[in-house]
């Protein structure tokens, strides 16, 4: 979880008519397009068969929307909702849902308290939206006894939150989805692929021809800073804070909140993408190089990793 | 760029919690593998209700409507629709008011005057109404089956049926289509053709176009039929941006006289002298061009479009229609709808024949042949009732105003000879989804 | 005569909208807002089949956004 991310998957789903492509590119692969997570995806396989890759594309298709329904914390019916609606009682999850929690709790105590996945009730008060509507002090400091993950009692299979507190993995999410995504169609495809949700990505290997050449967006650069890499094998996330922050008196206010002070992280760099292992490892070494501030660039440079700082 | 450290302690660190979390869901992945992912694979069911009632005692009608959609996966589509229609009231027989009483028959009338054996039904209509049978009541059965598939990557192939029946009226039809997609789909050209055979058994049999009312004369049954074709092309111009233009062709053949439909006929002064069975030639080929507009406003829709008329029976007509679907909140929105028509009138209409004139081959009072404006204004309410259920409400206004309502024959002054027409349509749905 | 017009506009028209559409249009990742329900042409069948009806046998135009309606007696 990205601290406070808002509305990271807040947009937009078509809940009816998903809509889903299938396209033979002229350079031989197949790609397939959908909509999941508010985000525009795309599946490339290295592939000649379009039927074939079709039915790829269906089960990951598939298989993202499954991750949404079940995490997603819009829907009443998500396993988020249904721990967010619990009011302090215990409520006993299934594995995947421990694991993902189990993630959260690791990434919070190597974060020292700075990942939180109980940062978004902070949402009620700071409405990132490019307005000036700065929060009243007080506000946000009655909305920080509700922040802790500490004061989750997590104990497998059960987790209790509470009263008043909520938890979302909006921005574990959707790296999760990717590496799962693209472990699912490797399983059933001996070619090349490439899963990339909105500007989160993870590849299994190259195609023959040579690389997959990846254009990474870069928010609020009028475009020149787009950013063209070649990856092989692994993950590439990337955090920024496209069109979320508030502008008072020439000061930009992050989306990046400090959970310590329920205030935007100062100086934080317009967009940070890393290259890992897999999409969940660059997506959270993007997160915590962010809640870094004006550190992000120092210590992406110390966890020794392939990185692309934009201030 | 970078320099090349070692990894750091809390790199490791996060490089151990991704790889937990991606092998421990790798095992619940095989867990699952025994549960293929599989496509929607949903049913639609649409349910409404249409009641329509005119002002002044005229029609109204009562259709219920039931259409089920099947997706078959790889976007085969099965689309079915049944409708029944019930209609009752009256409605114009095509002459004029008078300051006089007029009494006229019921089309299933065998004679113009009460005989013995025979069954006539007469009504009378009093100074200044306009003449309408109060007896008619029509019910309509019609169903509907249309399939779509794709046909390689970039062509869909759709084609249906439709069938219906009345008491006086059969009608049989077919169509087909296919449509192309390229430009990454952002384009796509369509084409179709159809074809429309219906018969026409009026109520007591059809009169003999153009004959004296008095006479009585009937035919046997008539057929009539419809060939059309359509083009047209469908355009993504932006994000929020989607256009169509369709050109449509249609030429229909046969008995296109309304059975039911008659002509004062006037002297000099304006006076009833007799009345005629309608004419209407037996061909008529039109033409229309539909533009179509889908515009995103954020999260408000706008249906814009425009379609010019045209036939060779010189009927020219403009419609506009504009809908906006505005979003309330996640559950409900509201759908302003306002139209505005025109059409100019058929070069064989006119309110009524005269005696002194020569006699025309062609011929017709029907008020929809006359020139006229009409709006409609209405709105429609629909909120998601459970998880995958629509239920909405459309009330609307329609308003129709002929241009040429009065005469200056002595006999026909201070008479509305074409009064204007009022209709309310409320229609509930409700739309679910498996 | 006017027939004749209306069939110069659609060639005209369909002219414009062909030759520009090579350089109109959105990328697959761009169809957020067209996929929607409500963005569709027909997102309403019914009530189009309904208003196509009522028209039908109200007018003496019928049709455009597809066939010209029909296979009723009321008209």
């Amino acid at each position: 979880m990205r601290p406070a991310r808002a509305a990271v998957d807040a947009a937009w789903r078509p809940p009816h008519a998903p809509e889903f492509e299938v396209l033979a590119r002229e350079d031989g692969i197949i790609a397939v397009y959908f909509t999941a997570m508010a985000s525009p995806c795309e599946l490339l396989l290295e592939a000649t068969d379009v039927h074939a890759a079709g039915q790829l594309g269906s089960a990951a298709a598939q298989e993202a929307w499954r991750i949404e329904t079940k995490f997603s914390r819009y829907r009443p019916e998500s396993i988020v909702s249904v721990i967010n609606r619990s009011q302090g009682s215990a409520v006993a999850v299934d594995l995947e849902t421990a694991a993902l929690i189990d993630y959260a709790a690791r990434c919070h105590s190597l974060s020292q308290g700075r990942f939180d996945i109980t940062s978004g009730v902070l949402r009620r008060c700071w409405k990132f939206d490019g307005s000036d509507r700065v929060p009243n002090p007080d506000a946000v400091a009655a909305l920080l006894p509700l922040i802790g993950f500490e004061k989750v009692l997590w104990q497998a299979p059960l987790i209790t939150l509470p009263a008043g507190m909520e938890i979302d993995f909006g921005g574990i999410g959707k790296e999760y989805a990717v590496d799962r995504v693209l472990a699912l169609v490797a399983e059933q495809f001996a070619g090349a692929v490439l899963v990339n949700f909105g500007g989160d990505l993870a590849t299994n290997r190259a195609p023959a021809a040579g690389p997959w050449q990846v254009g990474v967006e870069r928010p609020d650069t009028e475009g020149q800073a787009r950013l063209l890499l070649e990856l092989r094998r692994g993950g590439l996330a990337t955090s920024g804070d496209t069109h979320r922050f508030l502008l008072r008196d020439g000061v930009r206010y992050s989306h990046i909140l400090d959970v310590r002070t329920g205030w935007p992280v100062p100086a934080v760099p317009r967009s940070v993408t890393v290259a890992a292992g897999s999409c969940v490892e660059a997506g959270i070494l993007a997160t915590f190089a962010m809640l870094q501030g004006s550190a992000a660039e120092s210590f992406l440079i110390e966890q020794g990793v392939q990185h692309w700082c934009l201030r | 760029m970078q320099l090349k450290r070692p990894v750091s302690q809390l790199h490791l660190g996060l490089m151990a919690a991704s790889c937990a979390l991606l092998s421990s869901t790798a095992r619940a992945q095989t867990a699952d593998a025994n549960q293929p992912p599989q496509i929607d694979q949903p049913l639609q069911i649409d349910a409404d209700l249409l009641y329509y009632k005119e002002n002044a005692g005229r029609v109204q009608t009562i259709e219920p409507i039931v259409s089920l959609k099947k997706d078959f996966g790889d976007q085969r589509v099965l689309d079915g629709t049944f409708t029944l229609d019930s209609l009752s009231g009256a409605t114009p027989n095509g002459a004029i008011p008078a300051h006089q009483p007029q009494t006229f028959a019921s089309p299933s009338s065998s004679s113009l005057t009460p005989k013995p054996g025979a069954k006539t039904t007469l009504y009378t209509i009093a100074p200044g109404d306009l003449p309408q049978d109060p007896h008619f009541k029509e019910r309509r059965v019609a169903g509907d089956l249309d399939w779509s598939q794709p046909l390689g990557l970039d062509n869909t192939l759709s084609y249906g049926g439709h069938l219906s029946t009345e008491h006086d009226f059969d009608s049989v039809a077919a169509h087909a289509g296919l449509s192309h997609d390229f430009n990454e789909k952002n384009t796509t050209l369509s084409a179709g053709v159809s074809e429309e055979y219906d018969r026409i058994h009026a109520h007591g049999g059809n009169p003999v176009p153009g004959s004296d009312y008095a006479l009585y004369e009937k035919e046997p049954n008539q057929t009539k039929t419809v060939a059309g074709g359509l083009i047209g092309v469908t355009q993504v111009l932006s994000r929020n941006w989607l256009t169509e233009l369709n050109y449509t062709y249609d030429r229909s053949q046969g008995y296109l006289t309304d059975p039911y439909r008659i002509l004062s006929v006037v002297d000099a002064t304006g006076l009833v002298a007799s009345y005629r069975y309608e004419n209407r030639p037996d061909t008529r080929a039109r033409q229309s061009l539909y533009w179509v507009n889908k515009v995103a406003l954020g999260s408000t829709v706008l249906d814009l479009s425009y379609r010019r008329g045209k036939d060779s029976w010189d009927v020219g007509s403009d419609t506009v229609d504009a809908r906006l679907r505005i979003d309330l909140g996640h559950r409900v929105y509201l759908e302003p709808h306002a139209r505005w028509y025109r059409q100019s009138a058929a070069d064989f209409y006119s309110l009524y024949l005269s005696e002194t004139g020569p006699a025309p081959v062609f011929m017709s009072a029907d008020p929809r042949l006359a020139a006229f404006s009409a709006t409609t204004f209405g709105a429609k309410l629909g909120m998601t009732a459970g998880r995958n259920g629509e239920f909405s409400l459309r009330l609307e206004q329609y308003q129709q105003r002929p241009t040429e309502q009065s005469s200056s024959l002595t006999a026909l002054q201070g008479l509305n000879l074409n009064p204007n027409l009022k209709a309310t349509i409320v229609q509930l749905s409700y739309h679910l989804e498996y | 005569m006017r027939i004749r017009t209306v069939n110069c506009i659609a060639i005209l028209l369909g002219v414009l909208v062909i030759g520009g559409c090579s350089t109109l249009g959105v990328k697959p990742w761009q169809r957020e807002i067209l996929a929607r329900p409500q963005m569709a042409l027909n997102a309403e069948p019914i009530d189009a089949a309904i208003d196509d009806h009522i028209y039908f046998s109200k007018e003496a135009a019928s049709g455009g956004r597809s066939f010209g309606g029909g296979g009723c007696g009321c008209n």
